[in-house]
């Protein structure tokens, strides 16, 4: 069941989600009719808003940008050779291979944590990954194309990353690409079997787009970065953050940093040469306890930045462990919610959340073609799905916006492909896809956006998605019209959410195309303006819906910063949005684990009461 | 299992020079300190005085494992550094009984729910910090009371519903005198990674010029783990394990494409108990000339008929078919019978009764630090369950005198004799084999009982006899070269059951000529087999090693051990054994491991 999760926890060393393919249907029978999109449901008039848009600076940084020649490796000759060695060769096979790329990543992850103010963990590790990607066949149809009926994916090739030798040994580095592109190759072969046999029994008359899109020869080196940080200071840093983190209701309080430094080195048989280098940096403040009914409840808070040096200063830091604490022991007292159905607020950062998984996975270009998936907005190019006044892109060039470092940000995709601003959707109308080099009808070509973990298959991703806003209104006047609202569809209360976890999309054809995010922080504001904090609920929903159930947005746009897990793997997001009004949205209740808290008061730790 | 993954090479040791002194020890723990212990100690009395839950039964046996690991590892390629780590973490597990020791909640699996077996764990700081020791020592001890509970009801409906064998006379769980041993057992420090690396790059530069070669890696390990228990027992007890260890590992191909590999692996406390670099480089060289030798060997056909197992190939038959049936704690109740057949239990019930040679008799002993003057890594002061390891004398001249137990009997008066290591699903420790030394009367000198199979064999109208000199390990050799297909095929047709396959045998012929041969593979070895040894050697193999946990299969299927670097997991464990002749067994010829030859000739190399 394919489906992609956003996942903001923080991880020391990311888990790729297996994707589990579902039973396929199959495309053996009739050729079904050419699908005609159903009417949009709800309620598209516009709702009268001041014509002022909200408030996006972004500065970006053009893929060519930051180029040094001189800089380049001697890694990317050695490729290079390998890269061409192999293609003559195997050109003389009978099953030649029409397209090889090599990607390289040097990948150096330091991680720190402390809890309760003793460090408990200290690594820092160096590691050099190997991707090769062999395509045999031709483009229209190669040993990638899914089969009709392959249930858990027995013809994808195998999840696992290749072994290099650190260093530039000419010898030792080729002789290791050679061998896993040995094994890869045979692996296509034995796929591209299976594809023509397939084929074979599959209904001709069927058109089906290519399997690959060839791309321009691409030529870029960066300067190797540098990770600079003073351990000792991050690590006296930690131990006090983690210290005032573990107070009140809190059964856990921990403070970490994770520090990357990320070297890639791609070329592959079209001539493109790739060096690009970067290093990221994350700090993260999280408690947890278990409520009184056994609900685990936590809450985290994290900052990305390029470097370490970007990361917040102590006073940012304090506010951190008092935004989590004092949220936490609110929670802990909190009631649960009831399932409601009503308007609601998604504030900045749940509202990015909520972009990004509604919106943002269903608009990866691979799932219009997967004929598992769902295929949600395959049919919508050009039609409305969304208020007029409302725009959405992906742009992975963006560096900062409103003044924030995105998380999102690359020059280059993992197939070679240089980063573009992807525009999916124009006032209102839905007009684009984040595209990799999987074709799909319509869109023959890649916009720089696949992307994956080392070791999986790129797919097309999200990188920073940006929510645009023609009409805006101030945060305040937004809680006004949620309570007009709230009188007008004579509900008790509407919904505000602050935060959002995460969540998952199901993009499935044999389930629900629906969504659920978890929001951590989730208010109820009666007529009257007060507010109350719940818990234990769950937003659903599906997405056509939801979209045109948006009704306002306001001025100030905020950014989320995070990780997002799916078939590819766990790559670098952000997703930043105005806060929403939504019509209506239908809250569930969250699941409660068979658990209760310690049977026994903490021995040391006890609760304060006030 | 919620078992801690742990480090360690192995460590054969026919190659070592005599033992030499070993490297002053280095400092105690900075993380678990005495006062670290009295916290958790607190919190224990604490617990067991008011940890319930009204209408369920309180505990009525806690216990606590510290475990402090710090390991460096390297690996290197062509002499090129693959991999270079450290890995250093402090882990607190509780375990807790509830019930009573006639009739508790251990030695049970909960169908669908192996993980909800008593026991919990949390990592504790790198640094003495009392406060969250004592605070993870409520947390853990919390959650395995409420999993012991839930144990206990399922095994209670469990016998209900299906019955047990279980004789109503023997109780689940025996007493043990306390322990009390605070002193810490200090050990010599690690090797740095840097020196690691610098000998790991020195020897596999060695393979740099090897033709036929398809992979190799050389790893180094070196690791320490310090253990303490505490117990409402009484137990408090600390004890450190250090070993070092390297292998080698090379790969080639046939020219049908059938893989063949070989391996060299040695462990010893520390690195001076390892081979020097030049003994090492010269195995290494050794090892891919065996590679060109395999490559062009035949493969194996059917035979049956006499067996010599000479060095490593006698470790092997002893690892393989004799110590998983040592054991003595009964298969934890809900397994499957696949599942309860990894636990051995051939020699169950046969004690008093002749289950060997009569010249033969084995002893384990977790108390030896060495043997033949080689260092031994399978000892211990303490088992799994705090208890004082025991010299245990498992078979006196071919007669099963008891086997290694641990506190989970099998018959009633039975306690543990100190063996209780391999964990099982259901929270249970089984009784293993440690410092495992096999003797043997009557043993005469290899090359005598080299002709003494040639003989055996003729007796029997053979062409060949067929000696084994290494059995294959896929914790070391597993390699990621197959499809999803094959893999999903793999895991459908394998036979649990057969020994791993050989990939160091020979025919030898009656003028004393030998052949090598590939794909050789031992049918299912029976235990009576042990009655059929027909002769010794008086030459012994010390071999250490780490008894992987998981499956051949399962090592095969995920391609080795940890990437395919130093394997990281597995029970440390020391076989000294001379060379074993079998009367009589079935060998088969096997073309398991063909892939495809390459499409492209490799880019180095002659």
């Amino acid at each position: 069941m394919p489906f992609a999760s956003y996942a903001f926890p923080y991880m020391r060393k990311p888990f790729a989600l297996v994707v589990v393919a579902a039973c396929s249907g199959g495309a053996g029978g009739k050729s079904p009719a050419k699908p005609v999109p159903p009417p949009l449901p709800g309620n598209l008039a516009a709702t009268e808003l001041p014509n002022i848009p909200a408030k996006i600076e972004v500065v970006t940084s053009a893929p060519t940008d930051a180029s040094a020649p001189d800089k380049k490796s001697p890694l990317l000759d050695v490729m290079k050779a390998e890269n061409e060695r192999e293609m003559a060769a195997l050109a003389k096979t009978g099953t030649p291979a029409y397209y090889l790329g090599y990607q390289l990543v040097e990948q150096r992850i330091v991680s720190l944590e402390a809890e309760g103010g003793a460090l408990v963990t200290d690594q820092d590790d160096v590691a050099r990954n190997l991707d090769v990607e062999v395509r045999v066949g031709s483009p229209e149809l190669d040993n990638t194309r899914q089969l009709a009926d392959d249930t858990n994916g027995l013809n994808a090739p195998l999840t696992r990353r290749g072994d290099v030798p650190f260093g530039d040994d000419k010898e030792a580095i080729a002789s290791a690409l050679w061998l896993e592109t040995d094994r890869r190759y045979h692996e296509a072969v034995s796929a591209l079997n299976y594809v023509k046999q397939d084929q074979q029994t599959l209904q001709k008359a069927k058109k089906y787009d290519p399997d690959f899109a060839h791309e321009p020869t691409e030529t870029h080196i960066e300067a190797p970065a540098k990770l600079e940080f003073d351990k000792a200071q991050w690590v006296d840093r930690l131990k006090r953050c983690s210290k005032g983190a573990l107070k009140g209701a809190a059964t856990r309080g921990t403070c970490g940093v994770v520090f990357q430094l990320n070297t890639s080195y791609f070329v592959n048989s079209e001539g493109t040469v790739l060096q690009t280098s970067w290093t990221n940096a994350q700090l993260s403040v999280s408690v947890g306890v278990k409520a009184d009914d056994g609900m685990n409840l936590s809450r985290l808070e994290q900052r990305f930045g390029v470097a370490p040096k970007d990361l917040p200063g102590d006073g940012e830091v304090d506010k951190m462990i008092k935004t989590v604490t004092d949220d936490l022991d609110a929670l802990h007292d909190a009631p649960l919610a009831e399932p409601y159905v009503g308007p609601a607020i998604l504030q900045g950062r749940a509202s990015g959340v909520f972009f990004h998984e509604v919106f943002g996975h269903r608009i990866e270009g691979h799932r219009q073609k997967d004929t598992t998936s769902g295929q949600t907005f395959a049919s919508y190019v050009g039609k409305d799905i969304a208020p007029e006044w409302l725009s959405v892109y992906d742009n992975p060039e963006i560096e900062t916006l409103n003044g924030i470092q995105v998380n999102g940000f690359y020059r280059f995709d993992d197939e070679g492909v240089r980063a573009h601003k992807a525009q999916l959707i124009d006032h209102g109308k839905l007009v684009g896809f984040d595209m990799g080099r999987n074709p799909i009808a319509g869109f023959p070509h890649s916009n720089g956006h696949g992307r994956r973990s080392p070791g999986l298959p790129p797919v097309a991703r999200q990188g920073n998605l940006v929510v645009e806003a023609a009409k805006s209104v101030e945060y305040a006047d937004l809680e006004k019209m949620l309570i007009e609202e709230v009188k007008k569809q004579h509900r008790p209360y509407g919904m505000v959410f602050t935060d959002i976890s995460g969540g998952f999309t199901n993009t499935s054809a044999f389930a629900p195309q629906a969504f659920k995010v978890n929001p951590v922080m989730a208010y109820r504001l009666y007529p009257d303006g007060h507010k109350e904090l719940v818990r234990g609920i769950d937003i659903s929903g599906t997405p056509l819906v939801a979209l045109q159930s948006i009704r306002a947005a306001s001025r100030q746009i905020e950014t989320f910063n995070g990780v997002c897990g799916a078939e590819s793997g766990w790559v670098p997001v952000s997703a930043s949005a105005p806060s929403l009004l939504i019509e209506k949205l239908e809250i569930e209740k969250g699941f409660i684990p068979p658990d209760r808290p310690p049977i026994l008061t903490a021995p040391a730790i006890q609760k304060e009461k006030p | 299992m919620k078992s801690l993954a742990l480090v360690i090479l192995f460590a054969p040791a026919l190659a070592f020079a005599k033992k030499p002194p070993e490297p002053p020890a280095g400092p105690p723990s900075k993380a678990v300190t005495n006062e670290v212990l009295d916290e958790i100690a607190e919190e224990m009395n604490r617990d067991m005085k008011e940890l319930e839950i009204p209408g369920a039964p309180k505990p009525y046996s806690i216990s606590y494992k510290v475990t402090e690991v710090d390991v460096n590892d390297v690996s290197a390629e062509l002499g090129q550094t693959m991999s270079k780590r450290n890995r250093h973490f402090v882990n607190l597990e509780a375990r807790v009984r509830v019930g009573s020791p006639k009739l508790d909640n251990g030695n049970f699996v909960v169908a669908e729910a192996t993980e909800i077996d008593g026991t919990a764990a949390i990592n504790l700081p790198l640094e003495m910090d009392k406060r969250l020791a004592k605070r993870s020592t409520w947390l853990v001890t919390d959650q395995a009371y409420k999993e012991a509970l839930i144990q206990l009801n399922a095994k209670l409906e469990a016998r209900k519903a299906g019955g047990t064998l279980r004789p109503s006379d023997v109780p689940a769980w025996t007493e043990t005198k306390p322990v009390v041993s605070e002193e810490p057992v200090l050990v010599p420090p690690l090797e740095s990674l840097d020196e690691l690396e610098t000998r790991a790059k020195t020897i596999s530069a060695t393979l740099r010029e090897q033709a036929g070669l398809r992979e190799s890696h050389v790893a180094l390990t070196s690791y320490l783990e310090r253990r303490w228990y505490i117990t409402t027992e009484g137990t408090a007890v600390t004890d450190t394990r250090r070993a070092s260890g390297v292998l080698i590992e090379v790969e080639g191909q046939a020219d049908d494409g059938q893989l063949v590999h070989n391996y060299f692996m040695r462990y010893g406390h520390t690195g001076k108990d390892l081979p020097t670099d030049k003994d090492l480089t010269g195995e290494a060289k050794h090892l891919g000339e065996s590679i060109a030798a395999l490559a062009k060997a035949p493969v194996m056909e059917h035979y049956t008929g006499p067996v010599l197992f000479e060095g490593e190939g006698a470790v092997g038959l002893v690892r393989f078919s004799l110590a998983p049936n040592l054991g003595g704690t009964p298969v934890p109740e809900g397994l499957s019978p696949q599942e309860a057949r990894t636990f051995g239990g051939a020699l169950t019930d046969k004690t008093g009764l002749r289950v060997m040679s009569p010249q033969l008799s084995v002893t384990d002993d977790p108390t030896a630090k060495d043997g033949d003057n080689k260092a031994l890594i399978g000892g211990y002061k303490i088992d799994d369950e705090g208890v004082a390891a025991q010299k245990v004398d498992v078979i006196k001249d071919g007669v099963l005198k008891t086997l290694l137990l641990s506190r989970t009997p099998s018959q009633k008066d039975q306690v543990s004799n100190g063996h209780a290591r391999r964990t099982a699903d259901g929270g249970a420790f089984h009784g293993s084999a440690t410092n495992l030394f096999l003797t043997a009367k009557g043993g005469v000198g290899r090359k005598a009982l080299e002709s003494r199979l040639i003989s055996a064999a003729k007796g029997e109208g053979l062409k060949y006899g067929v000696v084994v000199r290494r059995f294959d390990d896929a914790a070391i050799t597993g390699a990621p070269e197959f499809t999803r297909r094959e893999l999903v095929q793999m895991i459908k047709t394998t036979d649990m059951q057969l020994p791993p396959p050989l990939i160091v045998a020979y025919k030898v012929y009656p003028d004393g000529k030998e052949e090598l041969v590939r794909g050789t593979q031992l049918a299912e070895i029976p235990i009576r087999v042990w009655k059929d040894i027909i002769g010794t050697s008086t030459e012994r193999t010390v071999y250490n090693f780490l008894a992987a946990t998981e499956s051949q299969l399962s090592l095969r299927l995920q391609g080795g051990t940890d990437d395919g670097f130093v394997p990281s997991g597995g029970i440390e464990s020391a076989i000294i054994t001379p060379d074993l002749l079998v009367k009589e067994l079935d060998v088969f010829g096997s073309t398991a491991g063909e892939r495809p030859t390459p499409a492209v000739p490799r880019p180095t190399g002659k």
